[in-house]
């Protein structure tokens, strides 16, 4: 009786992974045709409303790179208590940027503007 | 009755010399790891003074063929090289030229860039506000520097000089907010990031951490120069070059005399410690010779006003005159002092502190000879 129990434990402890990353392949499955994502935490280089594009400042220690992405109608602005628009970002903000690669480029999906020390 | 008393002797001295520690000189590793962390230090070293050809990642632009090459004498020291940066200050906002090729200009290129565009360097951007001269640092006891919690950093800044004693320091921030600590602006959060970033940018070595070739001047690179496939070193070779610098241990000070105790003091009376603050404590870490350890820094690891005299380029949140303060390590090797190398003398390095340095300088300046002779003395035992 003992060993039974012993052997169904067993089971369940060795069948828990899959059956907890179920849903995790089953997304993947589900969006295997969109676009890989990418999250970028940098400052504000610059912000163009008309055109809908924004440009951050990412980087290694003193090895720095732009990343430049474009807004899309669906693509929201967070900010601590409030809804920014796109004019409100300015250049020295930091930011933290969703988003995927397509064929026009890097599109955010969201944009959160972070509260960061000034001092 | 005699053996006993002889074995307890032999106890004594056994523990006492056990206690005595050997000085650790500049180069070494720190006391107290383990057989496999010493054999990463070793390992790591034999990376930090590989040499990089462009068959092997160098390039197409670089200060230097390897780490090795401006940090030497020992590996880990300092070097004589003197490289150049630039950014654009527009206050308040400092832009740092990334779309222009980044705040560290690169002085050479590979033979097929030079064939390609024909330039013998990086051109210097023409956004730039503002040029700065760096020279080498030593980048010993920079493991533990890593380790200083930043509420230790904080608990130091005094943006709005509550205390009235002239002197601020408040810490700067990285692109993505984080709080800095290395480099001369102490821009960079990590030891980490910055070994990684220092193969990207000195060397044009690309990495898992930084995987893309920066360009020249905004431009895309011209097909073919770049024939060593990204990454052009692997996270074995990034974490064994980042255990050797973290394991670098701060060279122990010389034994004071007379003179250097009394210059200690003057140090702490003139107000030099206000800054250079004597010791820190490092926080947790998993490794034993890193983990809790109060070591002689010498800084606060927070931006000061250093005065318009030796303001040069804007970083992060550091403006022009804003310098982080200095670790003052391995003193005694040095020949060169300042960011830039411009002082030749300790007492020079002193007379130049501008801004929130005044204060200490004015001090310094209305010592008696023989209490100058002192500090200078104290400050060469580091």
């Amino acid at each position: 009786m003992q060993r039974h129990i012993r052997t169904a434990a067993l089971t369940v402890v060795l069948l828990v992974p899959f059956v907890t990353a179920a849903p995790a392949d089953w997304r993947a499955l589900n969006s295997a045709q969109a676009a890989p994502s990418y999250t970028y935490q940098g400052t504000v280089r610059a912000v163009n409303a008309r055109t809908g594009s924004l440009e951050l400042i990412t980087g290694v220690g003193m090895s720095l790179r732009v990343v430049r992405m474009t807004m899309a109608p669906t693509t929201r602005l967070v900010a601590a208590g409030a809804t920014p628009r796109l004019t409100d970002l300015k250049p020295g903000d930091v930011v933290r940027a969703e988003g995927r690669r397509t064929a026009a480029g890097l599109v955010a999906d969201r944009v959160e503007k972070l509260a960061v020390g000034t001092r | 009755m005699t053996r006993p008393r002889g074995a307890a002797v032999l106890l004594l001295l056994l523990a006492g010399g056990g206690g005595c520690q050997k000085p650790v000189k500049p180069g070494d590793p720190l006391p107290g790891l383990s057989r496999a962390e010493r054999d990463r230090f070793d390992h790591g070293k034999v990376v930090f003074d590989s040499v990089f050809t462009p068959e092997t990642g160098l390039g197409p632009l670089f200060n230097a063929t390897g780490c090795g090459e401006c940090h030497e004498n020992p590996a880990g020291g300092r070097g004589d090289e003197v490289e150049v940066h630039a950014t654009a200050f527009h206050a308040p906002v400092c832009d740092p030229l990334a779309q222009e090729g980044g705040p560290v200009i690169q002085q050479h290129t590979t033979p097929a860039l030079k064939q390609a565009l024909g330039i013998d360097q990086e051109p210097f951007p023409p956004s730039a506000t503002a040029r700065a001269m760096r020279t080498s640092p030593v980048i010993f006891g920079r493991g533990l520097l890593d380790l200083v919690p930043d509420s230790v950093l904080l608990a130091y800044a005094d943006p709005d000089d509550r205390n009235h004693d002239g002197v601020k320091g408040r810490p700067n921030r990285f692109v993505d907010g984080r709080i800095g600590r290395f480099g001369r602006k102490g821009f960079v959060p990590t030891l980490r990031e910055f070994n990684a970033g220092a193969f990207a940018a000195e060397m044009s070595v690309t990495n898992p951490a930084q995987p893309t070739e920066e360009d020249v001047g905004g431009k895309p690179l011209p097909a073919g120069v770049d024939p060593a496939p990204d990454p052009e070193i692997n996270q074995e070779q990034l974490d064994l070059t980042d255990d050797f610098v973290r394991f670098l241990a701060p060279p122990t000070p010389l034994k004071l005399g007379k003179d250097g105790r009394h210059g200690r003091d003057v140090f702490s009376q003139i107000g030099c410690a206000t800054c250079h603050i004597p010791t820190l404590r490092t926080g947790y870490s998993p490794l034993p010779a890193l983990n809790n350890r109060e070591f002689a820094a010498y800084t606060d690891l927070l931006l000061h006003d250093m005065g318009t005299d030796l303001a040069d380029i804007c970083l992060g949140r550091a403006t022009p005159a804003d310098f982080r303060t200095e670790p003052l390590l391995d003193l005694r090797g040095a020949e060169h002092f300042l960011h830039d190398g411009r002082a030749t003398t300790l007492e020079q390095a002193i007379e130049l502190h501008g801004g929130e340095g005044s204060g200490a300088r004015d001090r310094f300046k209305g010592l008696s000879a023989a209490d100058r002779t002192a500090l200078v003395a104290f400050l060469k035992s580091l």
